[in-house]
C-alpha cells in the first residue's frame, strides 16, 4: 500500500528523524549509478546535440561557431527535408493504424479457444524478435522483382500486373516499407493487446450485460478503459520506435526512389555521418523533437501522476480516464457503476481472483 | 506478488469457458469456428512466418538456382551447404557472433545492475522526488537514438572508442536502462512490503532485506529484464553501423549488411544463411520467454 510507510518509522517516534534520513541517503545512493549513466550519456549528448544544431560544427573542423538559428532556416529551405518531415509523419500513422488493427484481430483469434494457441503465440511473435537488420534484408529479397516470391505468386495468381519493383519505384516504395514495418510490430501490438484483454474483470462484463449494454456499449465503456493504460503504454513506445527507426529504410530504399521514403532519421544521417555536417544533422534530428514531445508528455505524465496516487483513488476509473486523452466519458449508468464498486480492482491477481470465482459458478 | 502475473497471461480474460451451455449460436459450429479463428489464424502465421522459410530456402539454394528465372523460387530443387561453409571460412560471420554476444552480455550485465539498484530505490523507499525521478528515467527512454547519435558519435570519436567494442557496451545501457528499471519497479512493487518490515524489525539491515529478501522475490522480474535488453542490444542496428567500421571489431547485423553486399551485389544465399543463424538465439529464448516477458510489460503498465 502506497502510504503505509515502513511498521519502525511509525512505532519509534524518537528515532523517526535519523530513520527518514538514512533512508534518505540509501535510496539516492542506490539511485546515483542510474540516474549518473542516463545523465551523462543522455542528458549530455541531448544538450550537447541542442548545441550542434545551432552551430556550424563539421566531423573535421576543431572549432565550431554560434551560427543560431541558421541550420534551422537551412533545413526548412531544402526540399528534401519537407518531403522526409512529411514521409515520417505518414510512415508513422500509416504504420500504426495498421499495427493497431491487425494487432486487434490478432489478440481477439488469440483469445480464443484455439488448440496449440500457446505454441502459435510463440511463432506469431518471431518477426518481433528478429533483429531489424535482419528483417530488413529478408524483405529486400522477397521484394526483389525477378527471382523473387512475391512477384512470382502475385503475377501466377493475377493478383499483380507486370513485374513490379517494390522498392525501386517511388509510388510503391512506401508501401513496401510500410508492409515491413508493419509485419514486424503488429505481433508486439497483439501480444500487449492480449495481456490487456486478460486484464478485464468478467464482473464488469456481465453486469453490463444485465443491464442491457450491446457488445458495442461493453466494449467502450468496459474493455477500452481497462485496457487503455496498457494500449496506451504500448501505442507509445510503438511511435517512439516507429519514429526513430532508420534501420528498415536505410536498408531497404535509404530514402530512394528519389526521396521516396526519405524520413527524418535517414536525413541527419546522411548530412550528419555521411556528410560530416554535424551541425545540420543535429537540426533535422532534433525536428523530431517537438513531434516526440506530446507523445513523451503524456506517456511519462500518466505514468508520474499514477505513481503519486494513493490506493483507494485508484480502480478502473481513474487508470481508464486518465488514459484517454480525449477524456470526458459519459457517465455510465449508475448499475454499471455499482458493478465497478464491487469489484474496483485493476490490479492483476484479484481480477485472476474474481474470474476464478465466475468459472466456478458456472 | 508480480509473480503471480504469469497466469493472467494464459489470455484467458475475456474469453469464457463453454459459457453459452446449451443455446447454441450459429457461428458455434465447428464449420464456424473454422472460418471465424483457424483460417485467419492460419493466415496470420503465414504472413509471420513466410519471410522465415524464404530465408531458409534461399539458404539452401545453389547460386545458379538462385537466379534462375525458370523455376519455381519457392523451393529449392538441390539444397546446398555451400554458403554456410562460406559463411564461416570466406568471411568473419564466428567473430561478428562473438562481438554480438560480448556487447550483449556485458551490457546487459551493467544495464541490470544499475536498474536493480535503481528500481529497488524508487520501488521500496518511498522519499520526496523518487516519482519525479522514476518519470525522468522513463522519458529518457523515450529519448530515440536517432535524437543522440551524432552526438553520441561526436563522445565516441573524442574518447577514441572508434571500431572498439566499448563504444557499444556504453552506448548500449542508454536504452536498456530506462525500460528495465521501468519494468523491475512494477516487480519490486508487487512484493509484499511485509515481508521486508519483519526482516527490519529482527534486526536486518536495509541492504540485507534487499540482497536476501526482495530480489530473490523478484528474480522473474529481473530474469525477463534481462532477456529483454540481452534482445534489444542483439538487434541493435544504428550505433554499431556508425561506431563500428572495421571488418573484425563489427556486430552480427552491421557485419553481415555491409561486408555481404558488395555494391549492387548482393550475396543472398550467404546474407539469409547468416540471418537465420543470427535471428536464431533470440527467436529461441522469445519462444520460451515471450509468457514471462508480457508478464513484465503489463506488470510496470498495469500496477505503476
Amino acid at each position: 500500500m502506497a502510504d503505509v510507510e515502513l511498521a519502525t518509522a511509525g512505532r519509534a517516534a524518537a528515532r523517526h528523524g535519523t530513520f527518514t534520513r538514512d533512508r534518505l541517503v540509501f535510496g539516492y545512493a542506490l539511485l546515483a549509478p542510474a540516474v549518473l549513466y542516463m545523465c551523462l550519456l543522455v542528458g549530455l549528448p541531448f544538450f550537447f546535440s541542442l548545441y550542434l544544431s545551432l552551430s556550424d560544427a563539421t566531423v573535421g573542423s576543431q572549432v565550431a561557431r554560434f551560427v543560431g538559428l541558421q541550420n534551422f532556416v537551412a533545413i526548412f529551405q531544402d526540399s528534401t527535408f519537407r518531403l522526409a518531415l512529411r514521409n515520417t509523419v505518414m510512415f508513422t500513422v500509416v504504420a500504426g493504424i495498421f499495427k493497431g488493427l491487425l494487432g486487434t484481430l490478432m489478440a481477439f483469434l488469440l483469445i480464443q479457444e484455439v488448440a496449440g494457441r500457446k505454441f502459435i503465440r510463440s511463432l506469431i511473435v518471431l518477426p518481433w524478435t528478429l533483429p531489424v537488420a535482419i528483417s530488413a534484408l529478408a524483405w529486400k529479397w522477397m521484394f526483389d522483382p525477378q527471382f523473387s516470391a512475391i512477384n512470382y505468386v502475385g503475377v501466377r495468381l493475377g493478383l499483380i500486373h507486370g513485374w513490379p519493383n517494390w522498392i525501386g519505384e517511388p509510388s510503391l516504395a512506401m508501401a513496401a516499407v510500410i508492409a515491413v514495418n508493419v509485419w514486424r510490430g503488429f505481433p508486439f501490438a497483439a501480444i500487449v493487446l492480449m495481456a490487456g484483454f486478460s486484464a478485464v474483470p468478467l464482473e464488469l462484463l456481465d453486469a453490463g450485460k444485465v443491464d442491457g449494454a450491446t457488445f458495442f456499449h461493453r466494449y467502450r465503456y468496459i474493455v477500452i478503459p481497462v485496457i487503455a493504460p496498457i494500449l496506451f503504454v504500448g501505442l507509445l513506445f510503438d511511435t517512439v520506435f516507429t519514429l526513430s527507426d532508420l534501420s528498415i529504410i536505410y536498408l531497404l530504399t535509404f530514402g530512394g526512389p528519389m526521396g521516396a521514403t526519405e524520413i527524418l532519421p535517414t536525413r541527419a544521417f546522411e548530412i550528419g555521418i555521411q556528410a560530416g555536417a554535424l551541425g545540420r544533422g543535429a537540426a533535422i534530428a532534433l525536428v523530431l523533437f517537438p513531434i516526440l514531445l506530446p507523445v513523451v508528455y503524456f506517456g511519462g505524465g500518466k505514468r508520474c501522476e499514477r505513481g503519486r496516487g494513493g490506493p483507494g483513488a485508484g480502480g478502473v476509473d481513474r487508470g481508464g480516464g486518465a488514459a484517454r486523452p480525449r477524456a470526458t466519458p459519459p457517465a455510465p449508468s449508475p448499475r454499471l457503476r455499482g458493478a465497478r464498486a464491487v469489484c474496483p480492482d485493476r490490479g492483476v491477481p484479484r481480477v485472476l481472483d474474481g474470474r476464478h470465482r465466475v468459472q466456478d459458478r458456472q | 506478488m508480480a509473480i503471480q502475473s504469469g497466469p493472467a497471461l494464459s489470455g484467458r480474460g475475456m474469453r469464457r469457458p463453454s459459457r453459452r451451455g446449451g443455446r447454441h449460436e450459429i457461428g458455434d459450429t465447428t464449420l464456424g469456428r473454422w472460418v471465424r479463428i483457424y483460417i485467419p489464424v492460419l493466415l496470420f502465421l503465414f504472413v509471420t512466418l513466410f519471410p522465415f522459410y524464404w530465408m531458409l530456402i534461399t539458404s539452401f539454394k545453389s547460386p545458379s538456382e538462385l537466379l534462375d528465372f525458370n523455376q519455381s523460387p519457392l523451393f529449392v530443387v538441390k539444397p546446398t551447404l555451400e554458403h554456410y561453409r562460406h559463411l564461416f571460412t570466406g568471411t568473419h560471420f564466428g567473430r561478428w557472433t562473438l562481438n554480438t554476444t560480448v556487447v550483449a552480455v556485458v551490457s546487459t550485465l551493467i544495464s541490470l545492475l544499475c536498474s536493480i539498484l535503481a528500481g529497488y530505490s524508487l520501488a521500496r523507499l518511498r522519499y520526496r522526488g523518487a516519482d519525479t525521478i522514476g518519470w525522468g528515467i522513463f522519458v529518457t527512454y523515450l529519448v530515440p537514438p536517432t535524437l543522440l547519435f551524432l552526438p553520441l558519435a561526436f563522445l565516441i570519436r573524442r574518447l577514441h572508442l572508434f571500431n572498439n567494442l566499448w563504444s557499444l557496451i556504453l552506448t548500449y545501457p542508454t536504452f536498456l536502462i530506462p525500460f528495465s528499471t521501468w519494468l523491475l519497479i512494477g516487480y519490486f512493487k508487487g512484493i509484499p512490503r511485509e515481508l521486508e518490515e519483519s526482516a527490519l524489525v529482527d534486526g536486518a539491515t536495509r541492504v540485507q532485506t534487499m540482497i536476501r529478501i526482495v530480489v530473490p522475490l523478484a528474480l522473474p522480474g529481473i530474469l525477463s529484464a534481462g532477456i529483454f535488453a540481452f534482445t534489444l542490444c542483439w538487434n541493435e542496428f544504428l550505433y554499431s553501423l556508425i561506431f563500428l567500421n572495421d571488418t573484425i571489431a563489427k556486430t552480427i547485423s552491421v557485419g553481415v549488411t555491409s561486408e555481404l553486399i558488395r555494391g549492387d551485389d548482393f550475396f543472398w544465399g550467404e546474407l539469409m544463411a547468416a540471418s537465420l543463424l543470427g535471428s536464431l538465439p533470440v527467436a529461441l529464448l522469445y519462444s520460451f520467454f515471450v509468457d514471462r516477458f508480457v508478464a513484465g510489460l503489463t506488470a510496470g503498465a498495469v500496477k505503476g
